[in-house]
């Protein structure tokens, strides 16, 4: 039967030429949209591997000062510790978590090279962010002055650089392992979970000024206030600025999740007029058909039989749209267009898949039914 | 006969309410996210307060400084030193603006944080954007050159930052990070989506921590050239380039070695264009084909939807045609019928469509999604897309209006 | 073979009633080659459409080889009719996107157990019996009507029917095909299946075994021929 129906619609593609070119498109269309959620949702479900809830940036800014900065970098971190209101204090390079700057280089260990996000943290980063540590332990002031600057890196870095070796200890591009974490997404949820380095910042650096400011629970804007104020009447000409990580996470979520919205919306309002129009097109074509069906009934085919047939056919046709759809988006996964991996290109070509036969069953099942209703006595009779 | 024409048209709508209803849906929803498309670029683009002078305006966002085998480079907003010995100094110009790009900072009202944007600029920037101001007037060169304290605020930070609202507000004083300004002036604030004017609170350049004295080409500053007439930015952009063509290379900054110095001064679109395009001409290509493909399929989905629906409702009527045929009309005529059918149909899914976006824009402008949103319906938008369903009824029109016109007298009566 | 008993069909609008059969009593035998004669409307092919259980009667009751079924389900009647009978239509209705062979197989699709290769084998037989070997990758527009019909003819035997009902098979075509398809049911019918016809050809009509006629729903006359 179904060899037959792929007959009929083969037989019939002249016909059916604009309503192929119609879901092979809303299958790119779909595929497109799929791709993103697909991408978006496995991102999400890895864990993000910090905890920020209690956490603010602080940022500062020297402006036109110049004046011992070394001294005054530290002495922040000292007055900033002494607060009660504050657990633990950690100084890090302007990529902090949910910021938009990102810092990217190149590491090689054994001819395999690797791009990873690169962080420059004190040594209480993991604590202020409780990070734990799946090997080794995270940097102190002791490792500094090696050969070799120590770094912690993550899971994802491990496996790329090191594979199954032990990366303890392990020298890459100037590098010295000492610890490996296990996951770091520090765009927030919706970020690939990626190859990152964490390199421990030395005394000579006086550029990084944003200090990851951990406070105690029940702390609110009225310490904040009370921290700026200090803070800028102690320096003078600088700037001062608190990020609350929370409300930097809802920003970059924001980054994400809109497109995404916007592009669902417009979407979902294609869909329903495909939807609307394959029906329609369903609906006159069975129609058109009537003398067919009655002569399928009178010839032993069930009003079962009938709708069924309705739905396979465009099963039928939904299928070779798709295998022309396919064409199309396999290139992605072949050709890695975008640098997704290719998993995300096959999970969004089975959702989509998936959506277009739910589709044009939803638009085959009033019209098969009709089909189904139509008796074969009259449809044969009325010519 | 056109009234003719339409009649027949109109009892066709009403005898396939179904039909009527996908062939309306298609069309207006489709004109509704092109038309709200365009009124969102006309936003993004156009000028719009208080940038109204946007159309006569060239602006100066970046300065680009390479070595000699353009294996790395600097890049980013300039000095205001250097602003002003080449962007103010410009005389082809009517009037030359230098403000620093915003930046965030926090400002606290007892237990409240409030966030906002600062922006320091100088007296001629109330000249190039036409703010309106709701109370007190704007900062001038007196103010700036004695290093007052003062500050332009918009009505949303007025809002959120006094209680009082029943007084006036200017004199009043307002501390951020610890620096007390004395409000000189409230404006109606401009949307964050037009970068060179948004800002919550407006300093003097003068005022401390805006870096105006830095010893640099490249810094936090800006600036925005108003030109005489939109035909003029042309004599402005060549004097501009004259000028930036003068600067000393080989150069030296912060260690950075640079034998190339580049700086746009470009109308409003391109500026911002070259901002998305730096990535050199892949991710031109990258972001043309997304924009086609986006288009493509906005347009052509619905499009391939309408002729779809078309074809086989042409179809159904075939042994109407048939009739008509066998009596004699010409086969003009009969494509007539049709044609003035789908533009018939294709007008009504437009005003539809003016409708929807109406309310669209309306609710995207409360929403407060984007602050101070003002999105409109200007007559271009309307225009095209008025051109856009002309197209789109002919389109949808002519193909089964073709293929319709091919059936035989005999064929057409009998299936 | 088939009976029918004290069979009435009314067919109900909103405003009129029409009786289009009334109390008609019938039976058909095995073997036999019967033919029903009366002007338009008089209610043959409504007759033709209750022998071939593709309408329901309005009274009385139908039996296919002594089993009573008139109170079959929807699906066990298209068993039956798939299994027991075969169709021939004035109009051909054949479809026309598919093959001369695709076309004949039909019936078979909606038997179980039947494999696509056997399927092949009985169409190409039955378009063989008909003589149309020759065209099997044709489509029904290449065809001439004569043609056509004999695939509708094909497709009816396909199956090996015991009855095949035909309503007014030479209707759409000129006396020599006419003749060419009334000698093909003949042979047919020589092989041992009963053929029920429909037709206004009083010539055709003739040539059967058996005359029923109709008359406003009425049968006025039956006579068994004995002239062929």
């Amino acid at each position: 039967m179904i060899r037959h129906l792929f007959r009929l619609i083969w037989n019939k593609k002249k016909t059916h030429a604009l309503l192929m070119v119609e879901i092979w498109a809303s299958f790119l269309v779909l595929f497109g949209l799929a791709s993103m959620i697909v991408f978006n949702v496995s991102n999400y479900v890895e864990p993000l591997g910090f905890t920020y809830e209690r956490v603010w940036a602080v940022d500062f800014n020297n402006n036109q000062d110049t004046t011992a900065i070394p001294d005054k970098v530290n002495t922040i971190l000292q007055r900033l510790k002494a607060y009660p209101e504050v657990e633990s204090v950690s100084r890090m390079s302007s990529n902090f978590p949910f910021s938009a700057s990102t810092m990217n280089n190149g590491v090689d260990y054994k001819k395999r090279h690797v791009m990873a996000h690169f962080y420059t943290t004190d040594a209480a980063f993991a604590q202020t962010l409780d990070m734990p540590l799946v090997a080794g332990r995270w940097y102190t002031k002791a490792d500094l002055g090696g050969k070799y600057k120590p770094v912690v890196i993550n899971r994802k870095a491990q496996e790329a650089l090191f594979v199954d070796e032990n990366p303890l200890g392990k020298v890459f591009s100037n590098f010295r392992v000492v610890g490996v974490i296990d996951n770091f997404k520090a765009k927030g949820e919706f970020m690939t979970n990626a190859p990152a380095v964490f390199e421990m910042m030395d005394g000579k650096n006086t550029w990084d000024k944003i200090y990851l400011v951990k406070t105690k629970p029940g702390t609110d804007a009225m310490f904040e206030a009370r921290l700026v104020k200090e803070m800028s009447t102690m320096l003078v000409g600088w700037n001062v600025e608190v990020n609350p990580l929370i409300d930097s996470r809802k920003n970059q979520h924001n980054l994400t999740l809109v497109p995404v919205i916007i592009f669902l919306i417009v979407c979902s309002f294609l869909l329903i007029n495909v939807a609307l129009g394959l029906f329609g097109v369903l609906n006159l074509s069975i129609a058109k058909r009537r003398s067919e069906i009655g002569l399928r009934r009178a010839i032993g085919a069930t009003a079962k039989n009938v709708s069924w047939q309705f739905v396979a056919e465009i099963w039928v046709l939904a299928t070779f749209s798709l295998l022309f759809g396919l064409l199309f988006a396999v290139q992605f996964p072949l050709m890695h267009v975008f640098d997704l991996a290719s998993g995300v290109y096959i999970g969004a070509i089975a959702l989509a898949v998936g959506i277009i036969y739910g589709l044009v069953t939803l638009c085959a099942l009033f019209p098969s039914r009709q089909a189904a209703t139509i008796h074969p006595a009259v449809a044969l009779h009325e010519e | 006969m056109l009234a003719n024409y339409i009649k027949i048209a109109w009892k066709v709508l009403l005898r396939h309410p179904f039909y009527t209803f996908i062939t309306l849906f298609g069309i207006s929803l489709t004109l509704t996210v092109l038309m709200v498309l365009t009124s969102f670029i006309d936003h993004l683009v156009g000028s719009h307060y208080p940038e109204t002078n946007r159309n006569r305006s060239l602006y100066i966002e970046k300065m680009v400084l390479r070595d000699s085998s353009r294996s790395s480079q600097n890049s980013g907003p300039m000095s205001f030193k250097f602003l002003t010995q080449y962007a103010k100094t410009l005389k082809t110009a009517e009037k030359v603006t230098i403000t620093s790009f915003f930046r965030t900072s926090n400002a606290y009202a007892g237990a409240q944080k409030i966030k906002l944007n600062t922006k320091y600029t100088d007296a001629a920037f109330w000249e190039v954007m036409n703010f309106t101001f709701l109370e007190g007037k704007p900062y001038n060169e007196q103010n700036i050159r004695n290093g007052e304290l003062v500050a332009v605020i918009t009505d949303d930070f007025r809002r959120q930052y006094f209680s009082d609202l029943s007084e006036p507000v200017v004199g009043k004083d307002i501390e951020v990070e610890s620096i007390h300004y004395k409000v000189i002036g409230v404006v109606k604030g401009s949307p964050p989506t037009r970068i060179f004017s948004y800002a919550d609170i407006y300093f003097p350049y003068t005022v401390p921590k805006s870096n105006y004295e830095q010893d640099d080409i490249m810094g936090g500053y800006v600036a925005v050239v108003l030109a005489n007439k939109a035909s003029d930015r042309k004599a402005v952009q060549e004097e501009f380039q004259d000028k930036i063509r003068r600067i000393p290379l080989p150069g030296n900054r912060n260690g950075f070695k640079y034998d190339i110095a580049e700086v746009g001064c470009a109308p409003y679109v391109e500026s911002m264009l070259s901002i998305f395009m730096e990535g050199g001409p892949q991710v031109k290509v990258i972001f043309y084909s997304v924009i086609a493909f986006l288009m493509f399929m906005l347009m052509g989905l619905p499009a391939i939807n309408l002729v779809n629906v078309n074809v086989s409702r042409i179809m159904e009527r075939s042994s109407e045609i048939g009739i008509r045929k066998a009596f004699g009309a010409p086969i003009r005529t009969l494509l007539m019928q049709f044609i003035v059918e789908n533009i018939f149909i294709t007008f009504i899914g437009g005003t539809i469509a003016l409708v929807l976006t109406l309310i669209t824009i309306y609710l995207i402008n409360q929403s407060g999604w984007i602050a101070y949103a003002d999105l409109t319906i200007n007559l271009n938008v309307f225009l095209v897309s008025i051109g856009v369903c002309l197209l789109f009824g002919l389109l949808s029109g002519v193909a089964p209006a073709l293929r319709m016109s091919k059936l035989s007298i005999v064929e057409a009566l009998k299936s | 073979m088939i009976s029918l008993t004290n069979i009435e069909k009314v067919y109900r609008t909103s405003t009129i009633e029409t009786l289009a059969l009334n109390n008609i009593n019938l039976h058909i035998g095995q073997g036999e080659f019967a033919s029903i004669m009366g002007p338009s409307g008089c209610g043959k092919s409504t007759l033709l459409n209750i022998i071939g259980l593709l309408d329901a009667p309005s009274k009385g009751s139908i039996s296919v080889g002594g089993q009573p079924v008139t109170s079959y389900s929807d699906q066990e009647m298209a068993r039956l009719r798939n299994q027991r009978l075969g169709f021939i239509f004035q109009s051909f209705h054949l479809i026309n996107d598919l093959s001369v062979l695709d076309n004949v197989e039909i019936p078979l699709l909606y038997r179980k157990q039947i494999s696509a290769a056997q399927r092949r084998q009985m169409a190409q037989e039955a378009l063989e019996r008909v003589g149309l070997s020759n065209r099997v990758k044709h489509f029904p527009k290449q065809l001439s009507g004569g043609q056509k019909q004999r695939v509708a003819i094909a497709r009816a035997i396909v199956g090996r029917p015991e009855i095949i009902l035909a309503d007014e098979p030479t209707g759409n075509l000129d006396s020599v095909m006419g003749n060419e398809i009334l000698s093909i049911l003949q042979g047919l019918n020589n092989d041992g299946a009963t053929i029920v016809m429909v037709t206004h050809d009083e010539a055709m009509a003739k040539k059967t075994h058996r005359l029923i006629r109709l008359f406003d729903g009425t049968m006025v006359g039956d006579t068994t021929l004995t002239l062929c």
